[in-house]
């Protein structure tokens, strides 16, 4: 046995943690005796749901915890010494030295009213012991490490005048600049573009790499896990189910969650349209005491003893342990069996329909003026969209992607009359509808699902009360709810119910366009899976016509029928989705899906790092030439100076590009 | 800063010729006007006509309205009508009492709210329940206090039974030892309802920030939890403190009134109470409009803080 091997290694030690919050309505039990270990320079990623107790996990590490929330047992062994009986002074001694921390949202994380200098050198100095020169000069070399250009001159820079990739690089700098032995990074990511996300992670893998740091890295997004990490433990109900390595993990799945997890995420081109796994049920209460296995309830492989016991991490193969009672999970029945109860219906003739275009915009732009109170100050004018035309055919969806200050929430904005266009028309036959990204925050809290469902209804004074009061009843039904819904108000819901109710009230009034604007953002792989599900039975049995807004590329590629890539408020790719992501044609439409993280670790591993440099330029400030030419790694002279137009080139293939064929 | 600091300075300006204007035209809509308020009974006819041209007041609305602009800018406030003294020379001499006493509340406003606010706010931060409750209450209690009550009883209490400060006498900035126990007591009741308020605010306000992400952010770079509140919580909490001290001048100056009163101080509130009665037209024109551009100050000083703190303030 290596013992004094692994002991030397090993940079963090995990020995039954385990964290209450003590609510009024009880104590939640978030983390429920979890215990891992972390050799120097390993890469290990937490996956988990919501509510997996992934991230309070992670705070207490490093006892970041704030009020109810405590831990109540467990050690953390950093090189020799329990972090959980350190004072005070000591641990303030360990954070920001030896374990430096990488946050979810960059944009609040830094303080908003203190230049980055006055957050950056301080603490350098305090941890490394140097005045104040030689503190300022290391935080420069960090920040330049990190990518940011003329950084001297940056430090100098408050939070809100960087862009978010920016900031993000700002608290890798911060965390990394006392050289610490562990980096804890929270969702470093999620709240960043696709593009912008790539470069952080890479850079994250570089610089770990680098200096020998190892990382924890909390994560919601497999697809980043893959390209990341080369642990993996997956949480579930305050504990670790499966741990491994991500190949094995990923490859070779043992715990039932971790298949289904893993089933549950639109795959690029083998996936094909068949449908998603969808996990029955919800994750437990975490304030009740849990009897036997937490995944029981939702596990079609459950048998009599996973109630009575929950089954302990065990050896599945080389450092690979999974918490299952059956040694493989579920089996190949069960898995089969999962899919087959979610197939799809059989699908209506939509092909038959005439297909005429039910939606039709001719060269829509949308600037806005901003004004200024004094006379000679020239109005400011934001360019969000120029020129866009797009057509939509009864019972097809058309999928928008970019980068955010795209264009493409305006898109959705004008089509809805939200707002009116500055120039071009919409044609739509029939009526528009919207869903929108955040139901929790799109719905009036006051307000009971019947009352939410029944305002368009009511607003338009469709028929009778007794009619509209049905009409409700049909819709809760259509979109899979029970009709004892209609009762609860919106915070009795969970995220996937109350995107469900979104899209029913979206239904009210008959629509023959639904305009989904993010709409499964906010919400977890299994509860998403469910949301795509519902929207594509939707479309086959009603032949709604659906424009579906996202960033997240595989969904749109799942769910979409035609393609459009915005740029700066123009479309620059457009096409039919599968041609679209099998060979994208544009640079653009290109470095999205080189910056995509795919579920599938040794495609990660063997993928050229091949990434898009850069910010999305203002749109106060658009180039002359073509819009990407900042970014792209073939522009010439011609595309600084002569703006490419949408041309046909193949059938149903159009791209703005004068390098395309 | 100064593109901001100009912005704010039209602004104020703007503020300052609507107020007047509106004084002006308001005060002309009260039916009768100022010559037959200064006669009262005693004059009638041809007299009263004449006291009328001898004021002005026969002429067309907009040039009386320019002549006042005219007399306004260069400080010349025109006389009382019931002494005839200069109105501008009785302002002057009152000015300074009213704002010291303004202006010390809001220094012991400031001293004690803010260090009391940030303890209950971290405290309940802890989830101390116990501590904080008491502050809270204590705050809650002592805000719903009216100071027409308060300043009775202190005069009761702290001069007639302990002799602590005197209830009256000259008020006079030259001899500044006794000019300061004069003002102690009405600063001592202003700030009652002024330290309850804005021990209430800050709580809230650094509550509120010590929940933020960046705070978390500081914690993680391993700064000592005073460090964390003072440097981080307080300075960002500073914004709604801010523009709380800022409008709680106004109420303040309410409350000059009441105190002076009470504690027979001669400031402007006293000038205005006295102007009121004697129906002092003139002064009490003049008392709103000083009144006002007071506040507009404040409010301008106020933003000018708010954007010094805050680098995001933009308008």
């Amino acid at each position: 046995m290596n013992f004094a091997r692994t002991m030397i290694d090993t940079v963090l030690s995990v020995r039954d943690l385990r964290t209450e919050f003590a609510t009024d309505k009880g104590v939640v039990r978030a983390v429920n005796g979890v215990s891992f270990a972390m050799r120097r320079g390993e890469r290990m990623a937490i996956v988990g749901e919501s509510g997996s107790g992934k991230s309070a996990m992670a705070m207490s590490l490093i006892r970041l915890l704030v009020h109810p929330g405590k831990v109540v047992n467990g050690e953390v062994w950093l090189q020799g010494r329990d972090i959980m009986t350190m004072s005070e002074s000591e641990l303030n001694d360990v954070r920001g030295n030896e374990i430096g921390t990488v946050f979810q949202d960059p944009m609040s994380s830094l303080d908003p009213v203190m230049k980055v200098r006055d957050q950056m050198v301080p603490p350098i100095m305090r941890h490394l012991s140097l005045d104040r020169a030689r503190a300022e000069a290391a935080a420069v070399a960090w920040l330049d490490k990190v990518g940011i250009p003329d950084a001297a001159r940056r430090i100098d820079a408050f939070p809100f005048e960087m862009s978010g990739g920016m900031r993000q690089r700002v608290m890798i700098a911060m965390a990394l600049s006392c050289q610490p032995k562990l980096i804890i990074a929270d969702e470093p990511t999620t709240a960043l573009d696709v593009t912008i996300q790539a470069q952080i992670v890479e850079l994250l893998r570089t610089l770990t790499a680098e200096t020998g740091t190892a990382m924890l890295f909390i994560t919601h997004d497999l697809g980043l896990v893959s390209r990341f990490a080369r642990t993996v433990a997956v949480m579930y109900a305050g504990k670790i189910v499966e741990i491994g390595p991500t190949r094995d993990v990923f490859g070779n799945p043992k715990h039932p969650y971790t298949q289904s997890l893993l089933s549950a995420i639109p795959r690029g081109a083998d996936g094909g349209r068949s449908r998603l796994v969808q996990i029955p049920g919800f994750p437990p209460d975490m304030r009740q005491e849990i009897l036997g296995c937490a995944f029981k309830d939702r596990c079609l492989g459950a048998e009599q003893r996973c109630g009575e016991a929950a089954p302990p991490l065990s050896a599945r193969g080389p450092s690979h342990d999974a918490a299952c009672w059956q040694p493989n999970g579920l089996d190949a029945g069960s898995l089969a069996q999962m899919r087959k109860t979610t197939d799809r219906a059989a699908r209506p003739d939509v092909e038959a329909l005439p297909p005429h275009d039910i939606l039709e915009t001719n060269n829509l732009s949308k600037h806005f003026v901003r004004g200024s109170m004094l006379p000679w100050r020239k109005p400011v004018v934001v360019r969000a969209l120029n020129g866009v035309s797009l057509r939509v055919r009864r019972g097809e969806t058309l999928g928008i992607v970019g980068e955010s200050g795209c264009g493409k929430s305006t898109v959705a904005r004008l089509l809805l009359e939200l707002d009116a266009p500055t120039t071009g028309e919409i044609f739509i036959q029939g009526t528009a509808q919207m869903v929108f990204q955040d139901p929790s925050s799109s719905f009036n809290p006051k307000m009971r699902v019947q009352d939410i469902i029944s305002e368009p209804l009511d607003i338009n004074g469709r028929g009778s009360k007794a009619d509209r009061a049905e009409k409700v009843r049909t819709l809760i039904r259509q979109v899979g709810l029970d009709p004892s819904y209609l009762e609860r108000y919106p915070s009795q819901l969970s995220g996937g119910q109350r995107q469900r109710v979104a899209v029913a009230r979206a239904l009210a009034l008959d629509p023959t366009v639904v305009v989904a604007d993010e709409p499964t953002s906010a919400l977890d792989v299994s509860v998403r899976a469910q949301i795509i599900n519902l929207l594509c039975d939707l479309k086959d049995e009603l032949g709604i016509s659906f424009v579906f807004i996202s960033h997240d590329l595989s969904t749109v590629r799942y769910i979409s029928d035609w393609i459009a890539v915005m740029y700066l408020g123009e479309v620059v790719e457009y096409g039919p989705a599968e041609e679209v992501f099998r060979a994208p044609a544009h640079p653009y439409t290109r470095a999205l899906l080189d910056a995509a993280p795919v579920l599938d670790p040794s495609a990660e591993d063997d993928r050229p790092v091949s990434i898009i440099k850069g910010e999305l330029p203002s749109p106060l400030d658009i180039p002359r030439g073509c819009g990407f030419a900042t970014r792209c790694p073939h522009v010439s002279e011609l595309c600084r100076t002569e703006k490419p137009i949408l041309v046909q080139r193949q059938p149903n293939r159009k791209e703005a590009c004068h390098h395309v064929g | 800063m100064f593109a901001f600091a100009g912005k704010k300075l039209i602004q104020l300006i703007v503020t300052t010729i609507g107020v007047v204007t509106l004084v002006f035209f308001t005060l002309r809509l009260i039916p009768g006007d100022a010559a037959s308020a200064m006669a009262g009974d005693t004059l009638s006819g041809e007299a009263l006509e004449r006291l009328r041209d001898q004021m002005g007041l026969n002429e067309p609305l907009m040039s009386q309205y320019l002549t006042y602009w005219r007399k306004l800018l260069v400080l010349d406030f025109g006389e009382t009508i019931t002494t005839g003294l200069s109105a501008g020379e009785l302002m002057r001499a009152a000015a300074p009492i009213t704002i010291s006493i303004a202006l010390a509340t809001i220094v012991v406003t400031v001293l004690l709210a803010i260090p009391l606010g940030t303890l209950a706010a971290f405290l309940a931060h802890k989830g101390k329940k116990g501590l904080d409750s008491l502050i809270t209450g204590a705050a809650m209690v002592l805000d719903l206090m009216p100071s027409f009550w308060t300043g009775l009883f202190f005069l009761l209490f702290f001069s007639l039974t302990l002799g602590l400060f005197p209830a009256s006498g000259t008020v006079s900035l030259e001899n500044p030892g006794h000019f300061l126990q004069r003002i102690a007591l009405p600063v001592m009741v202003l700030s009652v309802t002024q330290v309850a308020t804005m021990a209430r605010i800050t709580r809230t306000a650094v509550l509120e920030v010590l929940s933020e992400d960046y705070i978390r952010t500081a914690r993680s770079l391993g700064w000592s939890e005073l460090r964390v509140l003072f440097r981080h919580a307080l300075k960002n909490a500073a914004l709604p403190i801010v523009t709380v001290v800022g409008l709680s001048f106004g109420s303040l100056l309410n409350g000059t009134v009441i105190v002076e009163f009470i504690f027979n101080i001669p400031g402007i509130g006293s000038l205005l109470v006295n102007g009121i009665n004697s129906r002092d037209y003139q002064m009490v024109q003049n008392l709103i409009i000083v009144y006002a551009l007071i506040f507009v100050t404040i409010n301008f000083v106020t933003d000018l803080v708010y954007r010094k703190i805050d680098p995001r303030v933009s308008f």
